[in-house]
């Protein structure tokens, strides 16, 4: 774990961006727009499919890409936490009245509640379509530097939204370094063990108010000193993205007719 | 030069210095923060073309304070600042950032931009430049500062010296005719320290840049200052030349400072060799020749 990092649980933003800036692999080397279509067509395919085979293949093929680009495999599957909790907190609701082949039954309080089959593989679905949006997102995030990735974030996205993008980012490293030498120092004088669920809620209260106290002085001094040079409202990035090469062309458009195929293969979708 | 000192308590009159070769006269001006502290009380400063001034003072006295005026953060309850004689209570100069550049004493706070060279070309930029001007000043503003190579790097990846002189290359980009630095050396190791140091004095030889600095490092000011002001209750309570103010221990006393490093060591010769401290060396060169004299 980084000095910054907060939970194995928790994608860590120096680790993500060490591997961005690294540059170790041939796909840190594919235009950042490369993969930029790749992230909307992988979207709309996970959007379109609900095929499990036609599923798992994507996310093996991008866990294996994942793996190929020296990326820490063990760190994603302790990343996966977070989305796999939201979408069985979700999901796991809804398997239970879905209709199918019971597998698991019984009642709580005089209520039946049947697990079905087709509850189940909704349940293996949309978790493998969150996986596979969450792997490639951070394959994206790993690969692409970060210059690029600014750059691509102002071009994109209308104002303020950029603006916000470009300042909040380099403003969460500085965040998680203060919250990190704060669960230091309490760490140090035998704070953060377990004494009782009141004692330890009423010290992360304390940290987390120091540190939206810390954040709010330290945005008034950046703000300051944004001022102190000019800045009237907006700022740009001066980073050019490296563009397209003919062969990425052809790798989008083999992705596209891909995902054209399933669309078409889609009962629903006229297939 | 002789030392001038004025009583804080009382309303001085700023003295009018030689008009050709002033760029900043701070006069009289006073500063009440919200909660009602006083920030600079009837403070009369100024600068000159082609100088080094250090401003040398404790913790709360003000030298903060006055840095954000020169730049235009605050403005004065009362009191006037005026640059190339520009005055700002009469609203001539609301853009006294392009005139006169801060380096803040926490780089952190600075540097915001997602790359080194987002963050030096800042500031050309909101000086109206074209793309590739704001490049060009940005490139040759980072060659100067010696991090040509830091270019492409995430801010988030320097060090602390390296964070310093990309401030630092941010402000140099701006082509200010002053430049302010809080604290330039705090926190920074001696290699770092040094370069900053060297740096300051090329802002000046080099550049023909005007340099005030805030600092609790008396050393420092001793070693590059042209002429130090001593702050104390928000106001110069006394100035000069580094050789007349640190040789001057009640003054130093009354200021809460002690003597520079090179001082208390030629005192303490003197004394071990039973002669006077008649010179006033603020340089090892210059208390090896006072030394060899005796």
């Amino acid at each position: 774990m980084s000095a910054a990092s907060l939970s194995d649980h928790i994608p860590d933003l120096n680790l993500i961006t060490y591997y961005a800036e690294k540059q170790q692999s041939c796909f840190s080397r594919l235009s950042p727009w490369t993969k930029f279509a790749y992230l909307i067509l992988i979207i709309l395919l996970v959007t379109l499919s609900g095929n499990l085979a036609i599923l798992t293949v994507l996310y093996l093929v991008l866990l294996g890409a994942y793996a190929a680009a020296h990326l820490p495999v063990r760190k994603l599957f302790g990343w996966y936490t977070m989305p796999a909790v939201f979408v069985l907190s979700l999901v796991g609701i809804m398997a239970w009245s879905e209709p199918g082949n019971p597998v698991i039954s019984f009642a709580v309080a005089g209520f039946p509640l049947v697990l079905t089959d087709k509850g189940i593989l909704l349940v293996v679905t949309l978790l493998l379509k969150a996986l596979i949006v969450v792997t490639f997102s951070l394959f994206f995030l790993m690969t692409t530097r970060y210059m690029h990735f600014s750059a691509m974030i102002y071009r994109l996205f209308p104002s303020p939204l950029d603006q916000i993008f470009l300042m909040a980012y380099r403003f969460l490293f500085l965040t998680l370094a203060m919250t990190g030498s704060i669960l230091k120092a309490v760490r140090s004088r035998g704070g953060g063990l377990i004494h009782s669920i009141r004692v330890q809620g009423r010290m992360f209260a304390e940290v987390f108010a120091l540190v939206f106290i810390r954040s709010f002085e330290r945005s008034e001094r950046v703000h300051k000193a944004m001022i102190a040079r000019g800045f009237s409202g907006s700022y740009g990035t001066a980073t050019g993205i490296p563009a397209l090469r003919h062969a990425e062309y052809l790798l989008i458009c083999a992705g596209a007719a891909v995902v054209l195929a399933v669309a078409l293969m889609t009962p629903s979708l006229g297939g | 030069m002789t030392i001038i000192r004025t009583d804080p308590l009382s309303s001085p009159h700023c003295r009018h210095i030689d008009k050709e070769r002033e760029l900043i006269h701070v006069d009289c001006a006073s500063h009440i923060y919200p909660d009602g502290s006083v920030g600079i009380h009837d403070m009369c400063f100024y600068v000159k073309k082609n100088e080094i001034v250090a401003l040398c003072g404790p913790n709360g006295s003000g030298k903060s304070t006055l840095i954000e005026h020169l730049n235009g953060l605050l403005t004065p309850s009362e009191g006037n600042i005026a640059v190339n004689g520009r005055s700002i209570t009469k609203g001539e100069l609301t853009d006294l950032w392009r005139e006169v550049g801060v380096v803040f004493q926490q780089s952190d706070d600075q540097l915001f931009a997602p790359t080194v060279l987002d963050d030096v070309m800042f500031g050309p930029l909101n000086l109206g430049m074209s793309r590739e001007a704001a490049l060009n000043a940005a490139t040759g503003a980072l060659e100067a500062v010696g991090a040509a190579d830091l270019v492409q790097k995430l801010p988030n990846y320097l060090s602390g010296g390296q964070k310093r002189l990309i401030s630092i290359a941010g402000i140099l980009a701006m082509k200010p005719r002053i430049i302010a630095l809080d604290e330039p050396t705090s926190d920074l190791d001696p290699v770092h320290s040094g370069m900053i140091e060297g740096l300051i004095l090329e802002l000046k030889q080099r550049f023909g840049i005007s340099v005030v600095i805030a600092t609790h490092d008396l050393d420092l000011a001793a070693r590059i200052a042209d002429r130090v002001c001593l702050v104390r209750k928000g106001s110069v309570f006394a100035e000069g030349t580094p050789a007349e103010i640190f040789y001057d221990e009640e003054l130093l006393q009354e200021t809460g400072l002690k003597p520079p490093q090179i001082v208390r060591v030629y005192r303490a010769y003197c004394r071990m060799q039973g002669i006077p401290a008649d010179q006033h060396p603020i340089s090892i060169e210059g208390m090896m020749v006072a030394i060899r004299g005796k």
